[in-house]
């Protein structure tokens, strides 16, 4: 090549090197561009993001707060067990490990071949591995003896949740199992590292399933802490980062009364029933039992499915609330209710008298409504159509009632509403309108359907709760206060009053008197319970029918089947002329109303002003 | 320059920024291999036979290199071959080939062999280069990346088609062909998509253009390489301190991922450091391009620099997520043996074109 053609291609090249280089360092300069973007503007979500790749946050559960009745007696409390936690990373052959701690602590074939199972899982990701749970005292001290033998396994605390009275108070308390629902109390912990969880009671993450412990469950849960693992990529735990302790649920106490509720339990039984008692200066409820129960420990803890099965094909059903939820219709105790309705709208006057001939007969088609004595009661007035009990009396003043405005009035007294503040799945029972006979059953409400209202029977039904809140209104001349079975912080809760301008003092003086005379004076229904105590004691008894019959003969023969016979039931309060409780006692087919019921309801008055 | 036999051929911006780079890339690699004392030893070992082979290819003269630039290229294709007959397969592809104790990447030297060919068989040719010339060239450079990206390796065929391209380039291609190529290319691309690509390639582009797709699979590298490196931050967390390296989120952090690791541990800074001693070597080598003797050692340096810079930069976007990923070592960083000989024999190349100097015909 001659002279003047190298220096064109020596300028040709440099002008294409020129060109290339410079591409080479815009694409370097990209990169720096990029890298900025990602370290400098973009550092804080990657830092988060290589936090999240990191940090495995495991929840470390909190004790529930313990339940308390009045006097400050323990009814549920956290009581310590002891569990075997292994290392499984620090074990290196699994084979003699089991050998080695066989004569320590004793494994059977399942244990060992779970625990074989996990093993590998467990120590490639260095998490802990339970070898066995509720180790015995003997346990215990062996493991103590050899324990430098086994660094690579410790013993744990773990609580489980037990009540000194399982039996008495199951429905009250009720029981906490296994939750998977825990996750969403810390939001921050990702669902998956639950399974990870540091657990306080040996049957794992738990929640308040019935009762108090699932209504205030929030209250006695607490506040889980919270510990921070080192996690590698393939998901191995390398160290403990941080550590938050868990916060214990808040302490409950309860207006429950042990002593009170023994009664009520021992009282009631074996038969099928409920009682509820009510203290009228705070409100607070004293007695909440229903019979049948359970052991909430065994619930609370593990039972076996044979026994879980037993229980729930228990033709008696123990799970049943029958204080909250039984529907019993409330017979002869809604008098003093029907009373209060005639007296106001002026239907009746305290002296209005009439002639009972043992039955009422109605005028329109002629149908005839029994009293409970054949013959009548004679001639009766108001007081004494409740010392007696008298249904002819009852029916010809509902005969006179209009039904709106009376299902209005028992509405007002607490019929077909919750009327606890606190209790769990309380059922709202049922008053009868027109409108719900019609859209239900396709029938016209008739005047037959109103006076046996009269006598608490036909569509009325009402729960042992709302009786004894009735009671309770009765009791404190309409000026209660509404039945709890906590009290929160001391608070006073307000009055609830009810009040009638058709209904004055005068006449509250009446009905208590009256009231009085059904346990206290010769004539009264109730006068076979009087002698059981040593204060005087107002209340109005009653026995549901749940068959319908007309003749005496018919009865007795329905007698001999006990799941036909009358329901007995029973409100009682005192001690008079200031009453402090109220209690309502209902016996599923225990018949006449006073004789059965009442000495239970006397026992738990006895109990709880006796204290 | 009496005496060229005693004269040592030698640059010292060269040598001085390649042991800067080395060693940099040692305390690298004992971070990002969890504080591996023997991989680091032996790649300390690899160095130290790099320096002393680079020092040794400086000395002949370039015409040697000419001289014998067809033999190599020969060679080369030769130990390809074995290769594709003999060398075992490793995660489905065939790569590597064994002699004794060592064992290397045969396509390595094919990144050398082809732009010095070329340079050789286009120094002396008038401009513009002929048709039939540049028909050759582009017939030599086509198989040799056809034969390596069989493989399969695509980036190191890549590498292997631009270095010859470079030197195609340099030594004055028109152009109005490489317009024309360029529209070529554009239309065969579905062809080249759905014919000639691996599943596996086809995933890892996919994957580029939409990481969300599949956060713990074919993307997952991406991903954790962006959060190393933005999670460093200004400063970085401190040597041996990067949990996405250390507690292994990172992948491939010895090899194609090293720089991820720089990003997290030194922070913006000490990637700042590390680009600018690339940038220094880079302008270093164009300005020995500029100043070369001849046609012949201009388009070597020009080849064999540039082929360094796209190995680089390809390996610096793939991991900062700028490109899909493809396989390609951090030059003079990553872990490996074969990439290492390989470019301090192309710096020898260089150093040797570059400091040889014959004084023109008055």
């Amino acid at each position: 090549m001659i002279f003047e053609e190298r220096q064109i291609e020596k300028n040709n090249f440099s002008s294409r090197a020129i060109l290339l280089f410079g591409l080479i360092i815009l694409s370097l300069l990209a990169v720096l561009i990029k890298v900025f973007s990602l370290q400098v503007s973009g550092y804080s979500d990657y830092q988060l993001a290589a936090l999240k790749n990191k940090n495995y946050a495991v929840p470390v559960q909190s004790l529930r707060g313990e339940i308390f009745d009045r006097n400050g007696k323990v009814l549920v409390k956290n009581e310590p067990t002891f569990d075997l936690i292994t290392r499984p990373n620090l074990i290196s052959d699994i084979d003699s490990f089991l050998e080695e701690i066989e004569p320590v602590i004793f494994l059977s074939q399942t244990e060992k071949n779970r625990y074989k199972k996990l093993q590998k899982e467990k120590a490639f990701v260095n998490k802990e591995l339970v070898l066995k749970k509720d180790l015995s005292d003997e346990e215990i001290a062996r493991f103590y003896v050899r324990s430098f033998n086994f660094q690579n396994a410790f013993i744990a605390k773990r609580y489980r949740r037990i009540s000194d009275y399982p039996q008495i108070f199951s429905h009250v308390l009720g029981y906490t199992s296994r939750t998977d629902d825990a996750y969403k109390s810390m939001p921050e912990i990702p669902r998956n590292n639950w399974k990870d969880a540091e657990l306080s009671y040996a049957h794992g993450l738990i929640r308040g399933r019935t009762g108090l412990e699932e209504v205030y469950d929030k209250y006695l849960s607490g506040v889980h802490g919270q510990r921070v693992f080192e996690m590698n990529a393939m998901g191995q735990l390398v160290k403990s980062l941080s550590f938050f302790e868990p916060v214990k649920g808040s302490d409950l106490y309860t207006t429950l009364d042990v002593e009170a509720q023994q009664s009520a339990a021992k009282y009631l039984g074996d038969r099928r029933g409920a009682v509820v008692a009510i203290d009228l200066e705070s409100g607070g409820i004293n007695v909440l039992y229903s019979s049948p129960a359970y052991s909430i420990n065994q619930l609370s803890n593990g039972m076996s499915d044979i026994e879980f099965q037993n229980l729930i094909n228990d033709p008696d059903k123990p799970f049943f609330n029958r204080a909250l939820q039984g529907r019993y219709p409330p017979a002869s105790t809604i008098k003093p209710a029907i009373g209060m309705y005639g007296l106001s709208k002026d239907i009746v006057s305290w002296d209005f008298e009439m002639k009972d001939p043992g039955f009422f007969t109605l005028p329109e088609t002629g149908r005839v409504f029994r009293g409970w004595l054949k013959g009548g009661h004679g001639k009766v007035d108001m007081h004494k159509a409740f010392l007696v009990s008298s249904n002819t009396y009852f029916f010809s003043l509902a005969y006179q009632a209009d039904i709106l405005e009376l299902s209005n009035h028992l509405s007002n007294l607490g019929f077909g509403q919750k009327v606890c503040l606190d209790c769990f799945d309380e059922d709202q029972a049922f008053v009868p309108t027109p409108e719900w006979k019609y859209s239900t059953m396709n029938a016209g409400w008739v005047k037959g359907d109103t006076v046996n209202l009269g006598v608490g029977q036909g569509y009325l039904v009402a729960t042992p709760m709302q009786l004894a809140n009735y009671a309770s209104l009765l009791a404190t001349k309409g000026q209660f206060i509404e039945p709890s079975l906590v009290i929160l912080g001391n608070k006073k809760k307000s009055l609830k009053i009810w009040q009638d301008d058709g209904f004055d003092d005068l006449d509250w003086a009446k009905m208590h008197t009256a009231l009085l005379g059904v346990i206290e004076s010769d004539f009264g229904t109730a006068r076979s319970i009087r002698d059981l105590k040593e204060f005087q004691v107002a209340g109005k008894s009653g026995t549901a029918e749940l068959v319908s019959l007309d003749s005496k003969e018919a009865y007795l023969e329905i007698r001999t089947s006990e799941l036909l016979r009358d329901h007995s039931i029973i409100i009682v309060f005192g001690p008079m002329p200031n009453p402090r409780y109220a209690v309502s006692v209902v016996i599923e087919n225990g018949e006449s109303g006073g004789a059965v019921a009442g000495p239970v309801a006397i026992e738990v008055l006895n109990s709880l002003i006796n204290e | 320059m009496n005496k060229p036999f005693q004269k040592i051929y030698f640059d010292p911006y060269i040598f001085f920024s390649l042991i800067l780079l080395s060693i940099l890339g040692l305390f690298f690699l004992f971070s990002a291999s969890n504080a591996n004392i023997s991989i680091v030893s032996q790649q300390f070992a690899y160095v130290i036979a790099g320096f002393i082979i680079m020092v040794l290819v400086s000395q002949p003269d370039p015409d040697i290199f000419r001289r014998m630039s067809g033999l190599f290229l020969i060679f080369s294709l030769l130990l390809l071959g074995i290769t594709y007959l003999f060398g075992p397969e490793i995660n489905g592809a065939q790569r590597w080939i064994r002699i004794g104790y060592v064992s290397f990447q045969s396509s390595e030297l094919l990144k050398l062999a082809v732009p010095l060919f070329l340079a050789s068989f286009l120094f002396d040719k008038k401009l513009p280069i002929q048709r039939k010339e540049i028909f050759i060239s582009l017939v030599i450079i086509f198989c040799c990346f056809f034969f390596v990206f069989r493989q399969p390796d695509l980036g190191t065929a890549l590498i292997i088609a631009c270095s010859g391209l470079f030197v195609l380039f340099l030594s004055g291609l028109s152009w109005s062909f490489m317009g024309g190529s360029l529209i070529l290319l554009i239309i065969s691309s579905p062809f080249i998509w759905n014919i000639l690509l691996h599943p596996f390639q086809r995933q890892r582009i996919a994957t580029f253009f939409n990481p969300e797709l599949d956060p713990f699979g074919a993307s997952w590298n991406i991903i954790q390489s962006k959060v190393a490196i933005g999670s460093g931050g200004l400063l970085g967390k401190g040597f041996g301190e990067g949990s996405q390296t250390q507690l292994n989120f990172l992948p491939e952090t010895e090899t194609d991922f090293i720089f991820s690791v720089i990003g997290e541990e030194f922070g913006f800074l000490g990637v700042l450091l590390l680009l600018s001693i690339y940038l220094f070597l880079l302008l270093r080598c164009f300005y020995l391009a500029l100043s070369a003797r001849d046609r012949f050692c201009r388009l070597v340096i020009g080849g064999l620099s540039l082929t360094f810079a796209a190995n680089l930069i390809i390996n610096l976007s793939m991991v900062v997520g700028l490109l899909p990923v493809v396989g390609m070592p951090l030059p003079f960083i990553s872990k490996g043996g074969s990439s290492l000989m390989s470019l301090f024999l192309a710096f020898g190349i260089i150093v040797s074109m570059g400091t040889h100097k014959k004084f023109l015909p008055q």
